[in-house]
């Protein structure tokens, strides 16, 4: 897609009109200063107009700091405290779900504009970049679909995620998991137990052995493209965490919240 | 679940001149199709599990097939393996180019494209066979529809019919020639001297080029690409079957046309008015296979829904169904229950993006124009309303939708106040006489085999001839809060004198800042003045409110250019020079005003920077129909 059309709302971008809305979301989500020029570059590089760019509904700086749902106070949610035990280190998400999101995910995913993971792989990166030390990761583990869905969709949103986002990054994609269960779509279940009972031993280990870590602990970034009640990458984690041992450490990072 | 397409030639026993090819997902239903109706032979080429590429091949073998027929060869053993070869060798290129459109990304299977050459004949002879019926419901159901397979599963899921492989039905009907299918983006290859290239085409939509995106597909395994343009009717991809069956037989339903066509209407048409409608009527009426297309050209407030009427009643009572298509979705659900008062016998549905009545049938059909794309061959007739507006206008796609639902020897009837240049062109002939060299500029005819025009408003009043101001500096004013005589009067006036006022702009962020600028200068009637654009969440609210005079200015981008009738308003342009702003678009706007009786005349103000053509031209199109209306009362009153 040209550069100079706005993926979201099919607009012009004009850039002098956008400069302003880039350097106030670079201020806002780069840390210190020495990040600045990289998220910067990354921002920049959004193919989204002004309007669009100013409707990015980025989550604030107060979140949950194992789910990364955005908050008044910077403590662990309702939802988090009541998990008993955790193997996903944490989860980070760029932005609110909103219906400018919904929108657009649902273009991506159940359209099939495919040239919509050029932008949300880049959003991705933002969020990376905003959280964690680049360079920490050993892997990227995109969540699994399964074969049947996949068949049917002709492409796996995670996966074009992925290649991208490890390519932006510099970090090997491996496929460490496996979908098992056909799970019925999200909007046709209901509730947060039958979520989480579903998602039960929906994945299995796709064989791959993990390298040789680079810090003391192998550590990988599971992604998807959404965190609702997060029983998806929580079973993920499980999973990889029974076949890698306690070795490893499992970060998730999404694009909605 | 992988499907494979299997490609093979039939040749007749009769005369071994005939042969074609034919693609198949099924070969076995293929072969007991032809035994039940002819001895043949069948020579498969090959199979693969690309659709696209299957039908590629078709369209290759078909064309050596027809060149070894002009050379009266008949088709033997070498001529079988040269075709073998042909594929082959079609099959590599196409695999290669296409690896050099996706490079650096790796195909799901080892290749791109694969093809498995197969070195089999059967030889069928002709045996009376039972000739299975399975396909009338399933032809009923899809009859008149252009459906991608999965279109085609929502269809039977909604109209509850059970089918639990729709594939052997489908392919008999292909056989039959009842039905045709294609990939839902075509490939080719195309050679030139330069470079060899793919060149990939949505059979729905037409759109090709950097329309067509090329991509990794689970699906079929292969090489796939899908159509960007028409993504939000599903997705058109190369290993989608697209279906096509067209509507032959008249549409008949129960009881005859003569009561569905009955026509309730109590209104009644000015002398002008009646002309026109029956000169429309008498065209959809024609039976000779003549002209296919009609333009109405009826100025703005002239009554052009009413003139349908006829029409639609005289296709009706020929048993046949109507489409009326229109550019918006509030016009889609104005005008259906418009439409179903005046024909309270007919069925009526709307159709658009959310529509729960998207797969129904009806009498009369009123869908947007994005909906019309599932329709192929169905209508006799098809009104395309607004057929200037965005996005009909230079859509071909669009025109391609519309024009492709109308039945073949069917009728399609343009309506519009400001028909594009194109459509003048085509259907609206020249004076007689004395060549003009600026066709545009002279008067046109009002009438001929192709069109009819009206010039005047149904109550008979001219026009109002907008007032062109060119105000140096502008935009810049308007920013400063400097004064701008000619808007602050008529804003002035308007509220003095309690009429209601639109004020157009181009840009959506002009809006606050012309609502600023008149807070500023009549700030105790702050209240009174309202703006809205097309992305506007209270839209709809604020249009209800203006209607209702709770608003008296409305400042506007083009979203209310048409379609909206507001008794005793003026107009105002701010910026008229903006190319958002052409001849049709300005035509249209002047023509918000004096549409009653009551009030027919008012003020049509266009404020402009710098001189703009399309605001010149757009003055002399309003004067020109003004003149041509005057000239038909003067010649009325003297025939009185």
């Amino acid at each position: 897609m040209s550069r100079s059309i706005c993926v979201a709302c099919a607009g012009r971008i004009v850039l002098q009109s956008r400069e302003a809305s880039v350097r106030r979301l670079t201020n806002q989500l780069s840390s210190n200063r020495t990040r600045y020029p990289a998220m910067y570059r990354l921002i920049s590089g959004l193919s989204l107009c002004a309007s669009c760019l100013e409707k990015l509904p980025v989550i604030g700086a107060a979140i949950c700091w194992q789910c990364g749902r955005e908050q008044e106070t910077e403590e662990l949610c309702q939802d988090c405290h009541k998990l008993t035990e955790e193997t996903l280190q944490s989860n980070r998400s760029l932005l609110r779900y909103n219906q400018w999101g919904k929108d657009l995910l649902s273009m991506y995913k159940y359209r099939g504009e495919e040239r919509l993971a050029v932008l949300y792989a880049k959003l991705l990166a933002i969020a990376v970049l905003r959280y964690h030390q680049v360079t920490s990761f050993d892997c990227i583990a995109p969540v699994p679909l399964h074969d049947q869905r996949l068949q049917e969709r002709g492409f796996n949103q995670v996966d074009l995620l992925a290649g991208r986002l490890g390519a932006e990054m510099g970090v090997p994609v491996r496929a460490l998991l496996h979908r098992t269960k056909r799970t019925a779509k999200l909007s046709q279940q209901t509730g947060r137990s039958a979520r989480e009972e579903s998602m039960d031993g929906a994945f299995s280990w796709a064989g791959e052995r993990l390298g040789q870590a680079k810090a003391g602990s192998y550590r990988i970034l599971l992604l998807d493209d959404i965190y609702t009640t997060g029983s998806t990458l929580r079973s993920c984690a499980r999973t990889i965490r029974e076949h890698a041992g306690s070795l490893c450490d499992i970060y998730s990072v999404t694009i909605y919240r | 679940m992988v499907r494979e397409y299997l490609l093979y030639i039939k040749v007749g026993t009769e005369s071994l001149r005939l042969a074609q090819a034919y693609v198949t997902p099924c070969f076995s239903v293929d072969q007991s199709f032809w035994q039940e109706r002819e001895g043949c032979q069948l020579h498969v080429i090959g199979r693969s599990p690309s659709l696209v590429l299957a039908f590629s091949l078709r369209e290759l073998v078909n064309a050596q097939l027809e060149r070894r027929h002009a050379a009266s060869k008949p088709l033997n053993e070498e001529g079988l393996a040269e075709l073998r070869e042909l594929a082959i060798s079609r099959v590599r290129e196409t695999s290669a180019l296409y690896g050099r459109e996706m490079a650096g990304r790796q195909p799901l299977q080892g290749q791109w494209f694969q093809w498995k050459q197969e070195d089999v004949s059967v030889a069928l002879s002709r045996c009376n066979g039972s000739i299975e019926n399975a396909e009338k419901g399933m032809g009923s159901l899809l009859e008149g529809r252009g459906l991608l397979w999965e279109e085609i599963e929502t269809l039977m899921m909604k109209r509850a019919v059970a089918c639990p492989d729709m594939t052997p039905i489908l392919q008999r009907m292909v056989l039959a020639e009842k039905a045709e299918w294609r990939p839902g983006v075509r490939l080719l290859v195309k050679k030139s001297w330069w470079k060899h290239r793919l060149d990939l085409v949505c059979d729905r939509c037409g759109s090709q080029h950097e329309n067509i995106e090329l991509t990794v597909c689970h699906t079929c395994g292969q090489g796939c690409a899908y159509c960007t343009v028409c993504l939000g009717m599903g997705r058109s991809k190369c290993c989608t079957p697209y279906v096509l069956v067209p509507s032959r037989s008249p549409y008949a339903k129960g009881d005859g046309g003569a009561m569905r066509s009955q026509l309730c209407w109590t209104g009644s048409y000015s002398k002008d008015q009646a002309v026109a409608a029956e000169q429309a009527r008498r065209y959809v009426a024609n039976p000779r296979p003549g002209s296919r297309e009609f333009l109405i050209w009826a100025v703005c407030g002239a009554g052009k829904t009413e003139l349908l009427f006829p029409s639609v009643s005289e296709c009706l009572a020929a048993s046949g169904r109507v489409l009326i298509a229109t550019p918006r979705k509030d016009v889609v659900l104005e005008l259906a229950p418009r439409v179903q008062r005046v024909f309270p016998h007919a069925s009526v549905i709307a159709i658009h993006g959310s529509s729960q009545q998207k797969w129904e049938d009806a009498d009369i059909t009123i869908a947007t124009t994005h909906q019309v794309m599932r329709y192929y061959h169905r209508f006799p007739l098809v009104v395309l309303d607004e057929a200037d507006a965005f996005p009909y206008h230079n859509n071909p796609m669009l025109y391609r939708a519309v024009s492709r639902a109308v039945q073949p020897g069917g009728k399609l009837l343009y309506l519009s106040a400001t028909p594009p240049r194109y459509l003048q062109k085509r259907l609206v002939a020249k004076r007689r006489g004395g060549f003009k060299l600026d066709v545009g500029r002279s008067l046109p005819l009002l009438s001929s085999s192709t069109h009819v025009l009206l010039p005047g408003r149904y109550h008979g009043t001219a026009l109002p001839v907008p007032k062109a101001v060119t105000i140096a500096g502008l935009h810049k004013r308007l920013k400063s809060n400097r004064p701008i005589a000619p808007l602050l009067e008529l804003v002035r006036d308007s509220l003095q004198s309690e009429r209601q006022l639109f004020l157009f702009v181009p840009r959506i962020d002009d809006v606050d800042k012309v609502l600023a600028y008149l807070t500023k200068f009549f700030p105790s009637d702050a209240s009174l003045f309202a703006g809205v654009h097309a992305a506007d969440s209270l839209r709809e609210g604020k249009v209800v409110a203006f209607r209702e005079k709770r608003y008296r200015v409305m400042v506007t981008t083009t979203i209310l250019e048409r379609g909206v009738t507001i008794a005793r308003s003026d107009v105002a342009v701010i910026g008229a020079e903006v190319a958002v702003f052409d001849e049709a678009s300005l035509v249209q706007i002047a023509g918000r005003v004096g549409r009653s009786v009551d009030d027919p005349a008012g003020t049509v103000l266009f404020l402009q920077a710098d001189r703009s053509a399309a605001v010149r031209a757009a003055i002399g199109q309003i004067r020109r129909m003004n003149q041509l209306a005057e000239k038909l009362r003067s010649r009325e009153e003297v025939q009185a």
